[in-house]
């Protein structure tokens, strides 16, 4: 049994179009049904085409801007990682303990104080003390404009810890307003000794050099004597 | 006495102990540590004892307080406790810890600290003569 001419047609043109619509969901996004018939169906295949065409631009334009997207993002990683290195880079630089005489360490302190940088000094002061041996360090805070109680307990921890290594911390350069923020926050400096300019903390570190310098020369000759008895 | 125990050996010299911890310090040999200084200045009448913690890279809280408990207890005894060459990272450990050693005498290295305990002895000779 034969069917129809046009009907065995009709059913080829479906069985096209579906063909095309698979391979176009296959990815081949230049597959067109490209009909020469002019019919009723004609018209639906030509919407076809047509919705390929404008599914193909939609998908390249995608591309294009996740490829902008993906550029841009790559950029901006890079700006991160940047802005990091330069971060820590200042946290390093911000930070200069410095040996100035025999047994004298001096920390400069200039800019405003946040926990971490009070942090980071902290350890860098500490090692320096462990390994130049120097037993007095002053921490000058003449460049720093106010500090919170987060910062003050900071600083009393840096000092505290110095002691516990052996050595003494003197606070200097402490201004008018840390002075009043101190006091009205009710944090007790009394157990740190504090000098009004770095000059001071310097005579006063000589001095305790000079003591302890005396001592030694004391208990030799003690020993010396010892010996001679 | 237990020989298989780990000990931690306590030095005479002059007038001072010596004690050099460099070994992992747990619980039970801080506490054998404690009894053991104390004994040793009760028998060798010590006016100082030096502790060396130079090797020690961690401290808790209970070694913490058995340091100072011991440096209270020491003095007790008529005897100075010096803690000698602590590392930066315990110091900040035991301040963090809120164990900020009041009465204890700290120093940077063995030297030092043997210094102190010189200048300790001789300021007491000077007060009884």
């Amino acid at each position: 049994m034969s069917e129809p001419r046009n009907v065995k047609n009709l059913k080829d043109r479906i069985n096209r179009i579906e063909d095309i619509l698979a391979s176009v969901a296959a990815g081949d996004m230049d597959a067109r049904i490209e009909t020469e018939i002019e019919d009723d169906l004609s018209g639906i295949e030509a919407a076809i085409d047509l919705l390929i065409d404008d599914l193909t631009d939609e998908l390249r334009q995608r591309e294009k801007m996740q490829k902008e997207l993906e550029t841009k993002l790559k950029e901006i990683q890079e700006q991160q990682r940047t802005i990091v290195q330069q971060q820590e880079d200042l946290l390093e630089l911000s930070s200069p303990v410095s040996k100035v005489w025999d047994n004298i360490l001096i920390l400069p302190v200039i800019g405003t104080l946040d926990s971490q940088r009070t942090q980071i000094m902290m350890e860098n002061l500490l090692q320096k003390i462990v390994d130049t041996g120097c037993t007095i360090s002053i921490l000058d805070i003449t460049g720093v404009p106010t500090v919170d109680t987060q910062v003050a307990n900071h600083l009393l921890k840096t000092v505290t810890s110095a002691r516990l290594l052996g050595a003494e911390c003197i606070i200097s350069g402490i201004s008018p307003a840390i002075a009043q923020t101190i006091v009205h926050l009710g944090i007790d400096l009394s157990t740190i000794r504090t000098k009004a300019t770095l000059q001071d903390a310097m005579i006063y570190a000589m001095k305790q050099n000079k003591r302890s310098d005396e001592m030694k020369v004391l208990s030799r000759n003690a020993l010396s004597d010892e010996k001679e008895d | 006495m237990d020989l298989h125990e780990k000990r931690i050996p306590i030095i005479k010299i002059r007038d001072f102990l010596i004690v050099s911890i460099q070994v992992d310090m747990h619980d039970k040999l801080a506490i054998q540590l404690q009894s053991q200084i104390l004994e040793e200045i009760g028998r060798t009448g010590a006016k100082g004892v030096l502790i060396d913690i130079s090797v020690l890279e961690m401290v808790d809280s209970f070694i913490g307080r058995m340091l100072s408990g011991m440096a209270s207890m020491a003095s007790i005894m008529d005897a100075a406790v010096v803690i000698v060459g602590m590392q930066p990272a315990v110091a900040i450990t035991l301040v963090e810890l809120g164990l900020e050693m009041p009465g204890v005498d700290t120093a940077l290295n063995m030297e030092k600290g043997m210094e102190m305990l010189e200048k300790r002895l001789k300021d007491l000779e000077h007060n009884f003569f």
